[in-house]
């Protein structure tokens, strides 16, 4: 909504309030201000002049000369423009004058005739988008005097943003009723008499359809189309409405000024009864864009003799529209629904201001006084004249009283709100209401849809009372620092991963169906109804893709890149087993480790890490797709799945035109929890001295060195050991594999003789076990 | 009584001390001059001959000579080694300058941070994080919300569908995870619920399609709009700073009444709004069959909005683009 100080003035007295007391009002009113600033003239030095004699420039035909009376002097100014008379009144930019963006005037030769300034047009003032010819003022501007002077030129504009429930703040009467309770001043009443001199030529019916509750009318005849008063154009511009004529901006001005939307029809392009009705599937309407537009059941529409004439509410017909020949008016003005208006204005994308006001709801009460409102606006001659208002509305059920205990109040505020300021407040809303001992009892107004509960009411007091008012508590909850399960096991893999030096990334959770299908081919996707674009036509399957483009986005755009991990959802149209009716859902843990090259193999620094972060985690080798034939494994912990790692396949890797060997995990975070990750038992210090193995065998090349590690640990189990590869070797068909056991009893200091025992033990049971060559040992 | 010449002795042994190059040499200086054929054992070696008094004195005598010999050693052998190495420790030089490992960041994502901050601050006050699905049904996004069905959000501009029916959809808020919550579990409530949120745009300086909310729950017997206030007070207070300016203006959300959001006073004095908030609208804890004794407040704050203020960010498009740049940043 924007508004204007001076327009504001016409409902409210504002004089004593400065501009920062109104944003501070609208604000806490909950008006978000959008934009405020100030209107000032853009022109210097413009004086108010009379056209007093006309003649031809005796060396040009498209121009004329004129004399203008600027009061106590009389120039001679040449003009371009034709649209007025002798005895025109008329801005005056003299010499040594500024029009709009500071563009200085001063004497001029136009072709062998002095011209001392110029006449000027409404847009060269920077007043409004007016280019057919110069501003014609009326008999209010005194000759000679300051233009900007005559008018109100220096003022305040805001625009604010008023809340879905609150379609009566969709007008200044509506602004100026929540301002006047705010300041504690009178709402200023406009009245608006009316003295019909006509019976109305056309008959009007609100129709059968519920959809609208009261059709009314007025006619007006003789009139004149023409330019709107300069008021009018001067309000409407400033807050962005386009000036068309006095027909046009005097409906838009009630629209603005009461919030009812007023619609004209040409009445002598109408025949028989107007009437109100839903659309037959498939009607065509010629709207006032000139379009054709297919109508179904669900759109009302006005018609006449049955025919339809204007979407109702939304936009009018074309062929009963105010012309320039129009001479005689049938304004409309009626209830429609709420969200009839609503479902035909978004499904023809035909968003107005006025569609934009039924849809919130407009004051029930109001119809008749937009009317008067219109009419009041002319300057009523005998050769205008104007019918009673022809009234077709249904009877609607009047409100109810609502009555509710007063001690609510405090228990949802929190604080005792005195029964006083709850009276007088309701009272300046205009909201009828009673308080009888504890309780209180209050009737909707006819503009307030959004007062139907003793919550609502609630509300309402609490608004104007201020929130900043309230005193402020802290409650505290139930759980003292205990984030639960979810978001620690989240906290916990972030922390481990990021000290690993790994980036934390966040990516869409769109992709399309190929990048699913290089991991999942088995599973269905869930496909986006309204995808915002083609790459974003499913939801991800699989983290692995979000990662590598990472990945290669990094690489190519930077000329670096590094190792990531995600943590979010993945989907796929698979049965939810948690929620009925939605699709699965699983938060899970992705990463990315690339080869670039280091001592240290990829495959194992994932699987030794998992190992650190996972206690207990165990690997079962599976080939999967998009992965390496061999180096693909399922993560395992207790015999439960929990996730998934390996090495891109290298045909992934060609197509995707990746330089680096990617390894790609993914867990299953659901699957976990913070208890199974923080186990980690204590292991007795034994206080004996160690002794100490370095053996190196000859062993297969599918050997897993883990089973050897184990059968030593099984071996030594009453010890306290520390067993480790520390080397392995392969070269063409021979692999070596470097043991290192330090190992402690928790009895006793072994000797030489059990020290060569031990060593022969575990030498004699690795080589018949696992079939393979002791090369050397050292200790 | 054999005399022996000490100062003589002792000015040879400063001599050899002087010479001294590498420090095993003083292994053989102590032999040289302590061992069984040095001057002093020679020496040693007379004492039987002499008389008791002069055996006492002379022994006396070598028993000094020999100490002050051994500790000359000693502390001419400590000066060697300590000179050894405060010369090596000279001539070494690290360029701390340089930094080998150029991330400067924590390596999480700012948004992961954001969240986890403002979890920490509600967790310190009571309140545990819950969650529930991103991609729901139309029913817990909007009608438990007390969004009917011709409201204005519901419109496929604004929202992403996954069915034709219209009945499942990505949340556009994390409001969904209250009625998720309140559905399994009995009052009293005190939950938040960070999470991600979709909207039908495209990725852009100030739109994506996919962000980040933390919503807030409390429900209990005796909670009103005071403790709303002071809740969120205590919160802006705690990421902002214990001098930021809080105000509260009415708003309109379905599901709370009264509505607020609230804006805290920035630097430049201008008035910044950081969340929305208001009393749980009675119907939505009808929906969820909550007894009507229960009663309480909700709040849902923008975690990109949060980052964005706090780390002067321009481009909502720098969080989800993984540019490497930007995440080591933080």
């Amino acid at each position: 909504m924007k508004l204007l100080r001076s327009w504001l003035q016409d409902w409210i007295d504002l004089t004593d309030i400065d501009d920062d007391d109104l944003s501070t009002a609208l604000e806490s009113l909950g008006f978000e201000i959008e934009d405020y600033k100030l209107i000032n003239p853009d022109y210097k030095n413009i004086i108010v002049g009379k056209v007093i004699e006309i003649y031809p420039h005796p060396n040009a035909d498209k121009v004329r000369v004129t004399k203008v009376d600027v009061g106590n002097k009389i120039y001679e100014i040449v003009c371009g423009a034709w649209n007025f008379e002798e005895g025109a009144i008329v801005p005056v930019a003299l010499p040594n004058s500024y029009i709009k963006d500071s563009f200085k005037i001063d004497k001029r030769d136009i072709r062998g005739v002095e011209s001392n300034g110029m006449i000027c047009s409404a847009s060269e003032l920077n007043l409004w988008d007016e280019h057919d010819g110069i501003l014609i003022l009326d008999e209010s501007f005194k000759i000679g005097s300051d233009f900007s002077k005559s008018y109100i030129s220096s003022d305040s504009y805001w625009e604010v943003g008023v809340t879905p429930n609150r379609g009566d703040c969709m007008s200044y009467l509506g602004i100026a009723r929540e301002l006047s309770t705010y300041f504690n001043k009178n709402l200023n009443k406009i009245e608006n008499p009316l003295n019909p001199k006509l019976k109305p030529v056309l008959k009007v019916n609100s129709g059968k359809s519920k959809l609208c509750s009261s059709y009314q009318s007025i006619e007006i005849e003789n009139i004149s189309i023409k330019d709107s008063s300069f008021l009018i154009k001067y309000r409407l511009s400033n807050i962005g409405v386009r000036i068309i004529n006095n027909v046009v901006d005097y409906t838009n001005y009630v629209l603005h000024d009461i919030g009812q939307p007023l619609h004209a029809f040409d009445r002598d392009k109408l025949y028989g009864t107007i009437s109100v009705r839903k659309a037959k599937e498939g009607e065509k309407l010629k709207t006032l864009d000139e379009q054709i537009r297919t109508l179904d059941n669900d759109d009302l529409i006005i018609t006449d003799n049955n025919e339809p004439i204007a979407l109702a509410g939304v936009m009018g017909g074309f062929d009963t529209e105010v012309t320039n020949e129009t001479v005689n008016l049938l304004i409309e003005s009626a209830y429609f629904d709420k969200v009839s208006i609503m479902k035909t204005s978004r499904k023809l994308n035909l968003i107005s201001d006025a569609s934009v006001r039924f849809e919130r709801g407009i004051d029930r009460n109001i119809q008749a006084y937009g009317l008067k409102r219109f009419t009041n606006l002319y300057e009523l001659d005998e050769n205008i004249q104007y019918s009673e208002i022809s009234d077709s509305s249904k009877q609607t059920e009047s409100e109810n009283y609502i009555t509710f205990e007063i001690s609510l109040i405090e228990s949802i505020l929190g604080q005792v709100i005195d029964n006083k300021f709850i009276t007088s407040t309701l009272k300046s809303l205009s909201i009828e209401s009673e308080i009888k001992k504890d309780t209180i009892k209050f009737k909707q107004p006819s503009w307030r849809y959004d007062l139907e509960r003793p919550i609502d009411l609630i509300e309402e007091i609490a608004k104007h009372y201020g929130f900043n008012n309230f005193k402020s508590t802290l409650p505290i909850g139930n759980n003292l620092n205990k984030v639960g399960n979810y978001w620690n096991v989240r906290k916990y893999f972030i922390d481990k991963l990021s000290l690993e030096k790994f980036n934390e990334t966040q990516s869409l959770s769109f992709t399309q169906k190929e990048y699913n299908e290089f991991f999942d081919p088995d599973k269905e996707g869930v496909k986006v109804l309204n995808p915002i674009d083609q790459t974003q036509e499913y939801l991800r399957t699989n983290l692995y893709y979000s990662l590598i483009k990472t990945y290669k986005f990094n690489y190519d755009q930077n000329g670096f890149s590094g190792k990531y991990f995600e943590i979010n959802n993945i989907y796929n149209n698979s049965t939810n087993k948690k929620y009925k009716k939605i699709p699965k859902q699983d938060y899970t843990l992705g990463f990315l480790v690339p080869d670039n090259n280091s001592n240290i193999n990829p495959m194992q620094y994932i699987a030794s890490l998992l190992r650190k972060i996972i206690p207990g985690v165990s690997f079962d080798q599976l080939s999967k797709p998009g992965f390496h034939q061999n180096n693909s494994y399922l993560i395992m912990v207790d015999n439960k799945l929990i996730g998934h790692t390996g090495q891109l396949s290298y045909l992934l890797k060609e197509e995707l035109n990746l330089s680096e060997n990617l390894f790609l995990s993914q867990i299953y975070l659901e699957e976990l929890n913070l208890e199974g990750l923080n186990t980690s038992n204590y292991k007795p210090l034994s206080h004996y001295p160690f002794i100490k193995f370095d053996l190196s065998f000859k062993v297969d090349r599918d050997l897993n060195a883990n089973d050897l590690i184990q059968e030593v640990e099984n071996l030594l189990q009453n010890n306290e050991n520390s067993i480790k590869v520390f080397d392995d070797y392969a070269f063409e068909k021979t692999r070596n594999l470097g043991i290192r056991i330090i190992t402690r009893s928790y009895e006793k200091t072994y000797n030489e003789k059990e020290n060569t025992e031990i060593l022969n033990m575990i030498v004699d049971k690795l080589t018949s076990k696992f079939n393979i060559t002791l090369n050397e040992k050292g200790e | 009584m054999p005399e022996l010449n000490l100062d003589k002795i002792l000015a040879s042994l400063d001599l050899r001390i002087s010479e001294v190059t590498l420090p095993d040499e003083y292994d053989q200086i102590s032999k040289d001059y302590l061992g069984k054929d040095s001057l002093l054992a020679e020496e040693r070696k007379k004492l039987p001959t002499l008389s008791n008094e002069d055996k006492k004195t002379y022994g006396k005598k070598l028993t000094e000579l020999s100490k002050e010999i051994e500790s000359k050693i000693e502390s001419s052998q400590k000066q060697f080694i300590l000179d050894t190495f405060q010369k090596k420790e000279r001539e070494e030089f690290t360029d701390i300058t340089i930094d080998w490992n150029r991330n400067e960041g924590s390596y999480k994502h700012i948004l992961s941070s954001v969240m986890d901050e403002v979890v920490n601050i509600f967790s310190s006050i009571g309140y545990e994080v819950a969650y529930g699905p991103e991609a729901e049904t139309s029913w817990h996004n909007f009608d438990a919300l007390n969004t009917p069905d011709w409201h204005p959000a519901r419109y496929e501009s604004d929202t992403i569908y996954l069915n034709s029916d219209l009945e499942t959809l990505l949340r556009t808020q994390t409001s969904t995870v209250q009625i998720r919550h309140m559905e399994q579990n009995d009052p009293p409530v005190y939950i938040v619920a960070p999470g991600r949120v979709f909207r039908s745009d495209q990725l852009d300086a100030t739109h994506s399609p996919v962000f980040h909310q933390l919503e807030g729950l409390a429900i209990d017997k005796n909670l009103s709009f005071t403790d709303l206030k002071g809740t969120l007070e205590y919160f802006t207070k705690e990421f902002f700073g214990e001098n930021i300016e809080t105000k509260f203006i009415p708003h309109f959300f379905p599901f709370t009444e009264p509505s607020a959001e609230v804006l805290v006073k920035w630097n430049d004095g201008s008035w910044l709004e950081i969340l929305g908030c208001g009393m749980v609208d009675p119907n939505v804890l009808e929906n969820v069959g909550y007894s009507k004794e229960y009663k309480g407040f909700a709040w849902g704050v923008g975690i990109e909005r949060l980052a964005m203020l706090r780390y002067k960010i321009d481009h909502i498009k720098n969080f989800y683009e993984n540019d490497i740049r930007f995440l080591e940043q933080f």
